[in-house]
């Protein structure tokens, strides 16, 4: 069983490096994710593309050999140090440069999480579990085998933030067209709608110059909406009130009174 | 009738100076009095305000930063280069929090913009403030009941959604109450209220395209 297990991580580190150095590799976008990359921080932007492209061929070398018969146990090694490596660059990464993306699997600009760490540290084990087997593929089982290979990879994929475009936004989408969580809002005239009304009328448009403050108080009044602002007027400071049509877009209809402010102190 | 919009501060005073500018611009009372009703004021009658700001130095009639200290209608400010001001507010002075709201919502803690006139002792008369305004590009990441998650640049953000407040703007038409043409995975503009030292902000307005 363990001989057995040990044996499909051969196929399943060996899938994800050759992934990731195939994205590093031939993707026409590799280079910009490299400059925007923590590797970017570690050795200087014009040196990023090139060492991004180095670490793809080393994690296509290692990749093709976990694949490709014989097994050789110093493969399965050489991964778990790899895969180690990375999960040191991801600390770096998250201390030194919390905004840049790691660039591992793909071009999406994706800041370092957990996932990030536990898709690295997840590869250690694999690969340190891949150093026990010694069958290339194997015989027995094909149909778990496969099946067990293709459950690895999903995980590695729901792991991966650099995806989540391809899989997890569309499914959220497909929930939000189903149902919209937020279409039982109530329904009620929003008051930034009776402020853009407001904004529109030539009333306001003549005395804007005078008023202050930005919206002092609002309130309702049958089907008028009423705004107050405070302003500063050539006969002293007044409060500036609007009367807008609550339910309808007239905005030649807003009324204004310009109220001294030592009337209002008699109030 | 008045309705109580903003029943938290709408205390006695509130109400009574409502119903007194209600009855001002609307007329429904026979003691109004000599308030201008009017459709115009020439602008020429005001003076210009006078731009007196020379190109990069600070303007001195707005500050920036947050809340320190409140004593007794005074905030301290200190803003993002460690400088100290002292704002005073008057009944004049309108406060935003999410929504318009009265002064006693400024809390210690609070991220503040204040727009003003500098006095002669170095204090700001605010005219305006805004408490912890966020102006955010974001992507919607996911939608829940009375939530929206964002990614604003690779930072989460959780957009709380508050019934009666928070309004959309689809293509630049009027504001409406209506969230549901809000999509997974569209750019939207938010306009919200931050809550002080989280990643988490009271929606007001989200434009995005529908």
């Amino acid at each position: 069983m363990i001989e057995w297990l040990a044996s499909t991580q051969q196929a399943v580190v060996g899938g994800v490096l050759v992934w990731a150095s195939a994205f590093k590799l031939v993707h026409r976008n590799a280079s910009a994710a490299a400059r925007r990359s923590v590797l970017a921080r570690i050795t200087g932007k014009e040196h990023a593309v090139g060492a991004y492209r180095a670490v793809g061929v080393v994690e296509a070398l290692i990749g093709l050999l976990l694949l490709a018969p014989p097994v050789l146990v110093v493969e399965a090694y050489a991964a778990a140090a790899l895969s180690s490596c990375m999960l040191g660059y991801l600390a770096y990464g998250k201390v030194k440069a919390p905004d840049a993306g790691c660039g591992c699997l793909g071009d999406k600009e994706a800041p370092i999480t957990a996932r990030g760490f536990v898709r690295a540290g997840l590869l250690v084990a694999l690969s340190l579990l891949a150093v026990a087997g010694s069958g290339w593929w194997p015989t027995e089982r094909p149909l778990a085998t496969i099946g067990l290979v293709v459950v690895e990879l999903a995980v590695f994929a729901a792991l991966s933030p650099e995806l989540d475009h391809r899989w997890l936004f569309p499914l959220r989408r497909w929930r939000v067209r189903m149902s919209h969580p937020l279409a039982g809002t109530e329904v009620v005239v929003p008051l930034e709608s009776t402020v853009q009304q407001l904004v529109k009328s030539t009333v306001y448009q003549s005395v804007v110059t005078q008023l202050s403050s930005d919206l002092l108080d609002h309130w309702d009044e049958g089907e008028w909406r009423l705004l107050a602002y405070a302003a500063r007027t050539p006969s002293g400071p007044a409060t500036a009130v609007f009367a807008v049509p609550r339910l309808a877009y007239r905005p030649d209809d807003v009324k204004m009174a310009m109220v001294p402010a030592e009337q209002e102190a008699l109030v | 009738m008045v309705t109580p919009q903003a029943p938290l501060n709408a205390g006695p005073d509130i109400l009574g100076r409502r119903r007194f500018l209600s009855s001002a611009v609307l007329g429904t009372t026979a003691t109004v009095i000599t308030a201008t009703t009017i459709g115009s004021v020439a602008p020429e009658a005001v003076a210009d305000p006078k731009l007196d700001v020379e190109a990069g130095a600070p303007d001195p009639n707005f500050v920036e930063g947050r809340i320190t200290g409140i004593a007794g209608g005074l905030l301290i400010v200190t803003g993002s280069d460690r400088t100290i001001n002292q704002i005073h507010l008057t009944k004049a002075t309108s406060v935003w929090k999410l929504r318009p709201t009265t002064s006693d919502a400024a809390k210690v803690g609070d991220g503040l913009y204040a727009r003003g006139v500098r006095m002669p002792d170095g204090t700001l008369a605010a005219d305006a403030i805004w408490l912890n305004i966020v102006n955010l590009q974001v992507h919607i990441t996911s939608i829940g009941r009375s939530v929206m998650h964002m990614d604003h640049r690779g930072d989460r953000i959780v957009g709380h959604v508050v019934s009666g407040t928070t309004a959309a703007v689809y293509n630049s038409t009027p504001a409406v109450s209506d969230l549901s043409l809000l999509q997974v995975g569209r750019h939207a503009q938010v306009i919200g209220a931050w809550r002080p030292d989280t990643n988490e902000v009271d929606l007001a307005t989200v434009y995005a395209a529908a």
